[in-house]
């Protein structure tokens, strides 16, 4: 590294040299710095000698004032800065407290309303990397608060005022995945006068909560409260539903994203299609429905259940005989087109809300679940399609050994979650699901059934839920508390009827003999979520769900400005908190969109055109595509696309010609900070010579 | 969750089965029926069914040719059930033999016309039974109360008479070979081919000594083997055109299998188009096409005429 930068530095000095006398003319005045040094209460005064800090300060070169005071982030404290910029009439200043990625913002913020560039303002991290870590060294530590200091005012004395970047903002909105969660964000969005694009995987959208049957804890029939939802999705004027579509590539920035879409065929064409059905009476094919998680069958030509939304028919070519039965049936209508090809459409949208949910574990390598082997173990949305009376069975829970009802059931809980040989995290509703199947059995067929829940923990944590399990409780159900290692689940061969061992706390054996078993399988995240962290450029967890950009404080946010979260693929949860969740994407995509302009910091890579050769190496090192070598008359230069680029300066670096220089981040101004640092080595090098 | 899928493979019969909660779908192909020849796969639209050709050993009789069905395109349509010219497919659904591609007008039945003066068959006769080659044909003799005669032969002329013949015949697997019908001593057995075509062996590019298409041929007759020139040759009277034997010829040339049409009932289908045109050629396909369409106008000029006598 040494080596790297003398090699740059002398290579650049003479030009430099020529640069720096011709801009030194017209500023012939020094720079006036102020140095304000925060105790941060205890945080930092506890350990840095705060005093002798700012005496130290206030001699080094250039530094007119100094002062220490408790909170500088104060309002009291910011007033005080203000105050002493005029006073002294200060042109830098250097506050050293905690870290920049904090509170920087707000001291620009504090100088440029006393008339100063925002960028004329430095920071001296005296708190997490110096008191926090050396709390056992006060003396040492101290020291090292004086090297941070003398550092920023080094630098300080170079800075230049910039201008904050303004880049134009299209005031239309992406929502992609149309679950509860995306329903509620789209409708929000196009509630605010925004145009709302709405892009769906599936032919319908609705998500997992279209398929069940209630909702807990007030056992609302679920479809009856999203159907109005996406009805309203479906007929707003501001929004447009891009459904059975994936999204292939985003390029650009918060304000500009250029979408690219590929709608896939339906054979169908929308604009013509009524949604009457009669092509669904014509078609003689069948084949399984994956919204019964196939326990019941659609035709070729169908909708996955009636409520969908948009009401396109889909053709699944898969299955399809051609027989063009449907083609007849509809008629005059010739909403049928079996040479339709996917088409690719490009949108342009200012934020894109992210919300396509979960996917659910197929428990079939669990072994001892029986899943996959034993014909009466079901999932738990296979058990939601059989309770439900619009479902295949038509609301009779039914074995699929022998089509009787049974008389008893088992839930086993946590099955995939809370594994750390599968699924580490819990996935938050599956304890309440179950509570209200039970409850749902319990209450229609009362003492005709047994219901036992093999649980290990019942989480059961918000509001009305307790109350919930207590309801189950008294209907009648049967818990029985398990340690989650040996379960197992066996069958009898001729009844098909089964039992559920498990192990008590204290070790006890405990099992129970059913004639069905329901498992909670793990929600898991959704099998398009790597492709789309990649397409976006948001980071995906360990968990596999994306990364909100700061857990406690900013859980809608992404690393991407302008790209927001919502719903279950965020992280997993029930339906209240991923409408709510949803209504906040909105909110946040609406801060953006409601903007005059995309400000952007200025903190972005220059190039010097005139340096540039053209050899491409920055625009293979860029991590966010945000440099590409263009045709600039007759050479070819590095053009740097200022929405992208987040300043990184490894561009900068890596320019064999030197001619890409980082605002705020100069090489003469880091130069500075090295020589500032190396100043006492040096002295003390000296001084034991 | 996943599709519940089954598939079995016993030396009797291959099943596919997919197993849902609500119903439940089963396809069965009859090994001993099945004689390998090409209509299924050729007639599947799913490009399902697969023909695995099977090694001869030297000095044995050619095998016929194994059909296999791949579990994962199939969609139990049931459109090789309905083409096998021997019956050896059975797709149903919750255990009962459902064709709705036949109940939805998707797609046609084939027309098996056979039939049997049996009111003037000697009480005594059971020569369609001996000649059937896949013994499709019980022949009964029953008295006027409708009691079975056990042995008509040796009765007397006098207590023959009075006596009635019941011929049954297992229409669902029969390939209409016409060999019952000529050779029936009374003439009596009429059989209308569904398929038609034209076979052609040129017995100069045979390889010395195969018998191949021969050994696989379930309809004695159909093919012989020469006894002048010692190679097989054609007898098209009791031809099916099922292509058992096409399968199995070693030689590209040697033999020419070109089926022309296929009576079936009426229809009006995409999927039966393509079928047919596999398994005919694109130019009978039109020609069917351009029959239906006169039809067709032909209909609606009789409407029209019926409109305005009223």
């Amino acid at each position: 590294m040494p080596e790297r930068i003398t090699r740059k530095k002398a290579a650049a000095k003479p030009r430099k040299r020529k640069k720096e006398t011709v801009r030194k003319k017209p500023r012939a005045k020094e720079p006036r710095i102020g140095v304000f040094v925060c105790q941060c209460g205890s945080n930092i005064s506890s350990v840095v000698d705060i005093n002798s800090l700012t005496k130290y300060a206030e001699a080094l070169p250039n530094v007119v004032h100094a002062e220490n005071m408790d909170y500088p982030c104060s309002l009291q404290g910011q007033d005080k800065i203000i105050a002493a910029i005029k006073e002294h009439k200060l042109d830098r200043v250097v506050v050293a407290g905690c870290s920049p990625r904090l509170y920087e913002p707000t001291f620009q913020n504090c100088v440029s309303r006393a008339g100063l560039n925002p960028w004329l303002f430095e920071m001296a991290n005296i708190r997490e990397f110096d008191s926090y870590c050396h709390q056992q060294k006060p003396i040492e530590a101290t020291e090292k608060a004086k090297d941070t200091v003398r550092m920023a005012v080094a630098k300080a004395r170079l800075l230049e005022p910039l201008k904050p970047i303004e880049l134009p903002i299209t005031k239309k909105v992406m929502v992609i995945g149309g679950g509860i969660a995306g329903i509620n964000a789209a409708l929000d969005l196009a509630d605010m006068g925004f145009k709302v694009y709405a892009v769906e995987r599936t032919e319908t959208i609705g998500g997992y909560m279209a398929l069940l049957d209630k909702t807990f804890p007030t056992l609302d029939c679920s479809i009856c409260i999203e159907g109005p939802k996406m009805v309203d999705v479906g007929r707003h004027p501001n929004i447009e539903i891009i459904s059975f579509a994936d999204v292939l590539k985003v390029e650009g920035h918060a304000g500009n994203f250029r979408v690219r879409i590929r709608r896939n065929p339906r054979y169908v064409i929308a604009a013509n299609c009524t949604g009457c059905g009669e092509c669904k009476d014509a078609c003689p094919i069948e084949y399984p429905n994956y919204a019964d998680m196939h326990l019941g069958v659609r035709k070729a030509i169908s909708v996955p259940y009636g409520q969908a939304v948009p009401l396109i028919y889909t053709i699944n070519r898969d299955y399809c005989i051609e027989c063009y039965k449907c083609v007849d049936a509809c008629g005059a209508r010739q909403a049928i087109n079996f040479e339709q090809k996917p088409e690719e459409i490009e949108v342009t949208v200012g934020a894109i809300v992210v919300s396509i949910g979960y996917g659910m574990y197929n428990p079939e390598d669990l072994k001892w679940t029986g899943y996959g082997k034993f014909d009466n173990v079901f999932t738990a949305l296979e058990f939601e399609r059989l309770i439900l009376a619009a479902g295949p069975t038509g609301g009779k829970v039914v074995r699929a050994s022998d089509g009787s009802k049974p008389h008893s059931i088992a839930f086993i809980q946590c099955v995939g979650s809370r594994d750390i040989n599968k699924y580490e995290y819990c996935s938050s509703f599956c304890c309440m699901y179950t509570l209200k199947h039970a409850v749902m059995l319990k209450e229609k067929y009362k003492d005709a059934i047994n219901v036992y829940v093999f649980f290990n923990d019942m989480r059961s944590n918000f509001k009305g839920y307790e109350e919930f399990y207590n309801r189950a409780e008294k209907s009648g159900v049967k818990f029985v508390r398990v340690k989650l290692e040996n379960r197992r689940v066996t069958e009898e061969t001729e009844t098909k009827n089964l039992t559920v061992y498990g192990e008590t706390e204290d070790g006890k054996p405990v099992s129970a003999k059913v004639e069905m078993v329901v498992l909670a399988n793990a929600a898991v995240p959704h099998h398009t979520a790597p492709e789309l962290a990649k397409i976006l450029g948001i980071p995906l967890g360990k968990d596999g769900f994306f990364v909100e950009c700061q857990p406690k404080i900013r859980p809608t946010d992404t690393d991407v400005p302008g790209i927001f979260l919502a719903g279950a693929c965020q992280g997993l949860k029930d339906i209240p908190y991923s409408v709510a969740q949803g209504s906040a994407a909105a909110a946040q995509a609406a801060a953006v969109l409601r903007k005059d302009a995309w400000v952007v910091e200025p903190l972005v890579a220059k190039v010097n055109e005139d340096l540039c050769s053209g050899c491409r190496i920055c625009e293979s090192t860029c991590g966010y595509k945000a440099i590409n070598v263009e045709k600039v008359g007759e050479k070819e230069v590095a053009k740097v696309s200022e929405g992208l680029c987040r300043g990184c300066g490894i561009c900068s670096s890596a320019c064999p010609m030197d001619a890409i220089t980082m605002p705020h981040y100069s090489d003469k101004q880091i130069l500075a900070q090295v020589e500032a640092v190396c100043e006492k080595v040096r002295e003390s090098e000296s001084a034991s010579s | 969750m996943p599709l519940k899928t089954v598939k079995t493979n016993t030396a009797e019969a291959l099943t596919l089965e997919w197993v849902l909660h609500v119903k439940n779908y089963k396809l069965t192909l009859d090994k001993n029926r099945c004689v390998g020849c090409q209509i299924c796969a050729l007639a599947c639209p799913k490009e399902a069914v697969k023909l695995e050709k099977q090694p001869k050993s030297q000095g044995e009789k050619a095998k016929k040719t194994k059909v296999d069905v791949d579990l994962t395109k199939c969609n139990f349509c049931g459109i090789c059930d309905i083409l096998c010219p021997y019956g050896a497919v059975k797709v149903t659904v919750d255990g009962k033999h459902v064709l709705s591609v036949v109940d939805k007008k998707s797609f046609p039945e084939l027309i098996r016309k056979i039939q049997v003066e049996t009111s003037r068959c000697p009480p005594e006769c059971v020569e369609c039974e001996d000649v059937c080659p896949l013994e499709l044909i019980t022949v009964s003799c029953l008295t006027p109360e409708g009691k079975t005669v056990e042995n008509p032969v040796s009765l007397t002329e006098h207590e023959k008479q009075g006596l009635k013949t019941k011929v049954d015949i297992q229409t669902g697997y029969c390939p209409c070979c016409r060999i019952c019908e000529v050779k029936c001593p009374e003439g009596l057995v009429r059989v209308k081919k569904f398929m038609h075509g034209k076979i052609t062996i040129k017995p100069e590019k045979c390889p010395e000594g195969c018998r191949d298409c021969l050994d696989v041929c379930p309809v004695t007759g159909a093919l012989y083997l020469s006894e002048e020139d010692e190679k097989v040759h054609v007898n098209e009277v009791f031809c099916v055109y099922c292509g058992a034997c096409k399968v199995v010829c070693p030689v590209d040339e040697a033999l020419e299998l070109k089926r022309s049409g296929i009576d079936h009932t009426p229809v009006h289908s995409g999927a039966w188009n393509k079928s047919l045109e596999r398994l005919t050629s694109p130019v009978e396909m039109t020609k069917e096409l351009k029959t239906k369409g006169s039809l067709k106008a032909r209909e609606s000029a009789m409407r029209r005429v019926a409109l305005k006598e009223e």
